[in-house]
């Protein structure tokens, strides 16, 4: 019972422990990846018997207290944390860093763990509002005015958002007389007039959508993403934004979403690619592609079948994993050149390590799910898991934009030159790169074996291979007749009218959905 | 009676302080009304703690007396902390973006970040 408590705890210990032993920064982070590893071993092992764990904090009862659940969501994203922690330990570890960057860094994975285990509505406003402050710190931690008006861009519109969630969980406790996620559901089962669900999941929901990378929310993402260092970009696109769709995973197990989910989840998705398409700098275009990846865990969720759920589980893992390899490789490889621009970097291909454009190489084959790279698992289980033809299409579209926003990085790697890279740097790409190949294996620890049997045929595989060699093979037509799209709704005050409207948007869903 | 007053003052202000953070251009502005967006929804929560007649919730009588809801001003107390934080770290960003640029304008400074790229 006391890891779920020990787990964000010990990070918080740590973070302070960074800033009054400086000297030993990088061997507190490697400690802290031990813990954690153990840590999470035994609760696997725990929770491999009992399916889920709780403790109520404090002695109070449920109503006041705050509860703290582990299940296996939180286990499959914990891993995803323990791989990232040891990759970026990896990254950094020849880098001059001050100590508060590490302590900043251990108040992340402290916060995530939080939000994993948390059952508790305002417990996860605090959080997220951690989160926030954490990552907009990290974000601006280069200090280059770029940065810094992109961490303010966030903090703005990340703190409106929350200031709506905040709005939420006092409708729903107004009418619910508790924030506790399991007794809301058991109030709703019981209450005859319901009407104030829609007022108060419409707040949550778009306070949450703007943390979580949802497109026409996080209009911040983007510039935050592309302009933080590789580092903090990988830990932001392949942990922090998952605990936002953690928590509308939490929320749609109790509020009826699912219609509105999928449509924002199309929504997402296509506007995310189509942006992603048109985008040539190789950090944006990773920022606007998080952004249409999202769309397949909001339709996963959406749709809400058992085997749908572990898809959406499955594909947020396999992303966390090649989002941070790309977001690493591509700092490398920027670092390497100089250059920006994805045209620019094949023009200079040479000067790049070869085991930076391999790493880059495996995140692209498990981003566009050739079989059997990482991304394959998620999609092949998404797709078995619906049964709606309109579903399938827009997943099918998604995977198609997906492999056409990639099919131009295919050209970085010709095997010739190779500049040097440091050991400790390959030996990050490698943590992350062996679960990306290694994926189908790995998935029997969280997937039941009977949910693959029925996902997994012929059919799925050809499904694939087509959509892929299609992309492959359109790319650079559907690239070069690309209009020119709009950008100016990416500035602040544009961005926080689009929260507003929104929020309208999500309202008349859950009214007609 | 109280409550309605409450949550009517809370919803308005929040207007108020949305449309501060849409059409001014000053980013000292912009974060007033940001403060004022966190202001009125702990306003509309402490409102809804409340009752008629209530008094504070120091138990020192009777064990109902009519005490309003302690739990909303707990939690208020918490998301005040977390303003105040966040408050002040924009504020130093914002304070490093004028050394920088010598200006609040948050138009300009977004023309500027812009022309930076293209260079």
């Amino acid at each position: 019972m006391t890891i779920i408590v020990l787990l964000p705890l010990l990070h918080f210990v740590f973070a302070v422990l960074c800033l009054s032993w400086q000297r030993g920064t990088r061997g507190i982070i490697l400690a802290a990846l031990l813990i954690d590893t153990i840590l999470l071993g035994v609760l696997f092992a725990v929770l491999d018997q009992a399916g889920s764990i709780s403790i109520t904090l404090g002695g109070w009862g449920r109503n006041v207290g705050i509860e703290l659940v582990a299940d296996r969501t939180s286990l499959v994203f914990g891993f995803l944390t323990l791989f990232l922690e040891g990759s970026i330990l990896l990254y950094l570890w020849r880098e001059h860093l001050q100590p508060y960057f590490f302590m900043l860094l251990h108040l992340l994975l402290g916060a995530v763990f939080s939000v994993l285990f948390a059952q508790d509505l305002f417990n996860i406003y605090v959080i997220m509002e951690l989160l926030t402050l954490v990552s907009f710190l990290l974000v601006g931690y280069g200090k280059r005015p770029q940065q810094i008006w992109a961490s303010l861009k966030y903090l703005f519109l990340a703190s409106l958002g929350m200031g709506i969630y905040l709005l939420g969980v006092a409708v729903v406790y107004y009418h619910a007389g508790t924030m506790n996620l399991g007794l809301i559901a058991t109030q709703l089962t019981e209450q005859q007039d319901t009407t104030w669900v829609l007022l108060a999941s419409s707040l949550l929901v778009t306070g949450i959508a703007v943390k979580a990378g949802i497109f026409v929310f996080s209009l911040w993402l983007p510039a935050a993403h592309a302009s933080a260092s590789p580092a903090v970009s990988a830990l932001l696109s392949g942990l922090v934004i998952k605990m936002g769709v953690v928590v509308l995973l939490k929320l749609a197990a109790i509020f009826p979403l699912s219609g509105s989910l999928l449509v924002l989840g199309s929504l997402t998705g296509i506007l995310g690619i189509i942006y992603a398409i048109t985008t040539y700098e190789l950090k944006y275009m990773l920022a606007f592609c998080t952004l249409s990846q999202i769309g397949y865990l909001l339709i996963g969720i959406g749709t809400g079948s058992k085997v749908a759920l572990s898809g959406t589980l499955c594909y947020a893992f396999a992303h966390g994993l090649f989002k941070g390899l790309l977001f690493l490789a591509a700092g490398s490889a920027i670092q390497a050149t100089g250059k920006k621009d994805i045209r620019e970097l094949i023009m200079e291909r040479s000067n790049i390590s070869l085991i930076t454009r391999a790493a880059l190489l495996i995140g692209t084959l498990g981003i566009i799910g050739l079989p059997p790279f990482a991304g394959f698992c998620g999609k092949a289980l998404l797709n078995a898991g619906t049964q709606s033809y309109v579903t399938q299409i827009v997943l099918a579209l998604l995977s198609f934009g997906t492999v056409v926003s990639f099919a131009r990085l295919i050209p970085l790697f010709r095997f010739e030159g190779g500049g040097y890279l440091p050991r400790t740097k390959s030996l990050s790409f490698l943590i992350l790169a062996l679960p990306i190949v290694l994926f189908f294996p790995l998935t029997h620890l969280f997937v039941p074996a009977w949910q693959w049997q029925t996902s997994l045929n012929i059919s799925v595989f050809i499904k694939n291979l087509v959509v892929i060699g299609m992309g492959i093979l359109l790319a650079r037509p559907i690239a070069n007749h690309f209009p020119h799209l709009e950008k100016r709704f990416f500035r602040l005050e544009e961005a926080a009218v689009v929260i507003l409207s929104g929020f309208f948007l999500v309202f008349l869903l859950l009214l007609f959905a | 009676m109280l409550m309605i007053a409450g949550v009517i003052v809370s919803v308005i202000l929040f207007g108020i302080g949305l449309l501060g953070m849409i059409f001014r251009r000053d980013l000292i502005i912009k974060l007033l009304s940001l403060g004022l967006v966190n202001g009125s929804v702990m306003l509309c929560l402490v409102s809804l703690g409340s009752r008629a007649n209530g008094i504070a919730p120091i138990i020192r009588g009777p064990e109902n007396a009519g005490y309003v809801n302690p739990l909303p001003q707990a939690l208020v107390l918490s998301a005040i902390v977390i303003n105040f934080a966040i408050l002040a770290l924009a504020l130093v960003f914002v304070m490093l973006l004028v050394e920088h640029y010598h200006s609040t304008d948050s138009q300009r400074i977004e023309h500027e970040i812009k022309r930076e790229r293209e260079l």
